[in-house]
């Protein structure tokens, strides 16, 4: 379920990157579901045009999904199919984080790699064709480009699975019968835990989405010159939105290199950042031993991770583990004792399970401490120390608990702790149950409890309440000095240069709190 | 002859009036919770006016029959109880509360010596706390050992120490395996100041004001003065 921020700040980037009118339909199609191009017109009333075009650029920026669904009873000329369109409001949110996904690649492959990647983010989906065009007309003097080192660098890329190839463009999606559950073809998702519920984007996505082997594969056919322009090539200068073809690509078609498009894989660039997030937790938690070993069981066990919300690493031994630890530089002067001690640590912290002298990460432990973090010290700032006792006592206990009990528990005069419950409740941090008994005399008693499922929910509303205002804040900075920003350093004097300084804080202040922002949006919605 | 007293027989309470005798009877009834004089005298069989109340009151109280407490729930309202009951932790708030507030000093010195043994001691459990505050004699009296629990479970409320499990190894050597122990929180929360999270370190995250800020509303980030003064270079 969308919050009313979460759709107001992915409506609010894609204002920024597409502007209004692609704005219009992304609303419509996140608020009302999934829908035909015929409806999005209605709903919008924008032209046939401006809506195909639209529903174009998010196709090919990954941000809309179409598909089929059979009618079940149709008419007597068959079933009936009709094209579907459905936003995917997590690549939405993902387009805030590219510079953090360049970042990850900048630190593992070179140059050649980034700016690849840097393309496909740029422009959505390309063919190795298209990114070859792409490189050559950026190409510097004394380092050509060739077509051959391009496909091994886009090889390289998907094989570390940051790069894959683009979904079905128009998958068939099934209607869930009962007995049999949802059709998959795939062997890797079924092993998905039965009942989990999956949104109508998530059973998309999933149809969509190629076979793993199929998925992290690059077609070549070197035989064929790439080189030459052919006939039926697309001729779009690279710079230009592609926004051609993506609906009638075909999903089984011949596999030629020409025609198999490629994108970058978020999933791949989602799951490292929820790796180094943790090893940042653990760092801030314990030490850089910890964090050491940690980053070797990651490194260890990432590729046997199917999906970015794992759970538990596989385990491993005490002594792969000092294997890996000693492969990196860092963890180099690392002895046995010191690695064994850390695993104590970290096994203290619930951090790793530790059994039978195997060892395996708790993401989950990792991520929810984490998570209560964060919301202990919006408690702790915006309420004060009495109320993050409250709150903490509450939380962990999980239960409802009755407002003298918190009170002596929490060491809080008793007259303030009900005005503290009070206020958390009204800004919808607790749940209050109000209990009535009727003895020699009615008394009535207050029952608090938080509810982390719900409580969760809200505060990344918040986050995208606060995401939101950050950027609005940014552009009116920026909008109010935009002369002076425009002015040529020379004509900067004085005062001019003063406000020039204030700006540029402001603007590197703003900037970095929503990258980090992002980094607790990402704690709480992606991990 | 059984010892124990027998208030009735008592020489003062012989000599009381009528009123006194039923007001004196409710309070007495209540024992050690006591009873709120509006309660009281919504208690009383009979309507008695406000002047003769307190009068009684007045007399019971010269005759060392009731006494005025504090009642930490509602500070301020007399609170009367017969003398013969010492307030209910109900009413008085226990151990923690002196006059009816809660002792805060009182608390903060417990817990800091609580921290401190903790911290001498690295892995403690609870009567390892107990024993070594009783030691290092830092109070004239001895707490219990629930007062010493209350404590260090509002350490862990603060998030300065930490609730861990004998593994009967390393530093738990002389713990059972599975026995509950506290350590020192020693990095990340240290010192008891929750670090900032990244919601909380920026104006919206702990804004009093963001259920009603809308982006065009009268507050809005626009115009927002958090804002202003946060970006006041
Ligand atoms: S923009 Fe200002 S008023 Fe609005 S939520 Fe943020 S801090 Fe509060």
């Amino acid at each position: 379920m969308l919050t009313e921020y979460g759709t107001k700040h992915a409506v609010h980037v894609i204002t920024n990157h597409f502007g209004d009118l692609v704005a219009k339909v992304c609303e419509c199609l996140l608020r009302k579901g999934p829908l035909t191009r015929q409806n999005v017109k209605r709903y919008t009333e924008l032209s046939d045009e401006q809506v195909k075009n639209a529903l174009l650029v998010l196709i090919q920026q990954n941000c809309v999904q179409a598909f089929t669904t059979e009618q079940p009873d149709g008419f007597a000329d068959g079933p009936k199919a009709n094209t579907q369109y459905v936003v995917l409001f997590d690549n939405i949110l993902h387009r805030v984080r590219f510079a953090k996904f360049l970042t990850i690649l900048s630190q593992e492959f070179d140059q050649q790699c980034v700016e690849l990647v840097q393309g496909l983010l740029e422009h959505g989906r390309l063919t190795l064709k298209q990114m070859f065009d792409r490189a050559k007309s950026s190409e510097k003097e004394g380092n050509l480009v060739d077509l051959d080192s391009l496909r091994e660098t886009l090889v390289k890329l998907v094989t570390a699975h940051y790069v894959e190839r683009c979904p079905a463009s128009e998958p068939l999606l099934m209607p869930i019968s009962e007995e049999e559950g949802p059709a998959r073809k795939k062997g890797s998702k079924s092993a998905k835990k039965i009942g989990e519920p999956e949104t109508i984007e998530q059973q998309v996505v999933e149809a969509a989405l190629p076979m793993e082997a199929m998925r992290f594969s690059v077609v070549t056919n070197v035989e064929s010159d790439v080189g030459e322009k052919e006939k039926n090539s697309n001729n779009v200068t690279p710079g230009e939105k592609r926004k051609h073809d993506v609906l009638e690509l075909d999903e089984c078609g011949v596999a030629d290199e020409q025609s198999v498009v490629y994108r970058a894989n978020f999933e791949g660039f989602i799951r490292r950042l929820r790796h180094k997030g943790c090893i940042d937790h653990v760092r801030a938690h314990l030490d850089d031993g910890a964090a050491n070993v940690l980053s070797a069981m990651l490194q260890a066990t990432s590729s046997a991770e199917k999906k970015v919300k794992t759970k538990n690493s596989v385990p491993l031994s005490l002594s792969s583990i000092y294997e890996e630890v000693i492969k990196s530089e860092a963890g180099r002067n690392m002895t046995l004792d010191h690695v064994r001690a850390s695993l104590v640590q970290l096994g203290e912290l619930s951090f790793v399970d530790a059994s039978s002298d195997s060892y395996s990460i708790d993401f989950e432990k990792i991520i929810e401490i984490a998570q209560n973090e964060e919301v202990e010290s919006v408690v702790s700032k915006r309420y004060g120390r009495d109320a993050y006792r409250i709150f903490r006592l509450l939380s962990k206990s999980g239960r409802l608990l009755e407002t003298d009990k918190i009170s002596d528990t929490t060491f809080v005069e008793k007259k303030d702790a009900p005005k503290i419950l009070y206020k958390l409740w009204k800004d919808g941090y607790l749940l209050m149950e109000k209990l009535v008994v009727t003895g020699a005399r009615q008394s009535q008693f207050l029952l608090w409890k938080v509810n982390r499922q719900i409580l969760w929910k809200h505060v990344l509303d918040e986050m995208f309440h606060a995401a939101l205002n950050l950027s609005l804040r940014v552009s009116y900075e920026l909008d109010r000095e935009k002369e002076l920003l425009n002015l040529p350093a020379d004509k900067r004097t004085g005062p001019l240069q003063d406000r020039y300084n204030r700006i540029r804080k402001v603007r590197i202040l703003l900037e970095s709190s929503q990258m980090k922002l992002d980094d607790a949006i990402l704690l709480f919605h992606d991990f | 002859m059984s010892k124990r007293k027998r208030p009735d027989s008592n020489a003062p309470s012989d000599s009381l009036t009528d009123h006194e005798r039923l007001i004196y009877d409710v309070i007495r009834s209540k024992q050690d919770m006591g009873i709120w004089t509006r309660d009281m005298k919504r208690e009383l069989r009979v309507n008695l006016p406000d002047n003769i109340v307190t009068k009684s009151i007045k007399s019971l109280q010269n005759k060392s029959l009731i006494k005025e407490v504090v009642n930490i729930h509602s500070k301020g309202k007399k609170h009367l109880m017969a003398v013969e009951f010492e307030p209910s932790k109900e009413i008085s708030g226990g151990a923690w509360y002196s006059e009816g507030s809660l002792d805060t000093e009182f608390i903060k010195v417990v817990k800091s010596q609580c921290l401190k043994q903790i911290i001498k001691l690295k892995v403690a459990t609870l009567e390892g706390i107990s024993d070594s505050i009783k030691r290092s004699g830092a109070f004239k009296v001895d707490l219990t050992k629930q007062q010493i629990e209350e404590i260090v479970r509002a350490l862990v409320l603060d998030n300065q120490i930490m609730e861990v499990k004998s593994n009967g190894s390393g530093e738990f050597t002389n713990i059972p395996v599975g026995k509950v122990c506290y350590k020192n929180v020693s990095k990340g929360g240290g010192g008891g100041e929750p670090k900032t999270g990244s919601l909380a370190s920026i104006p919206c995250g702990v804004c009093p004001q963001i259920n009603i800020c809308k982006p065009d509303g009268v507050i809005s980030p626009k115009t927002c003065v958090y804002y202003t003064k946060w970006l006041d270079f």
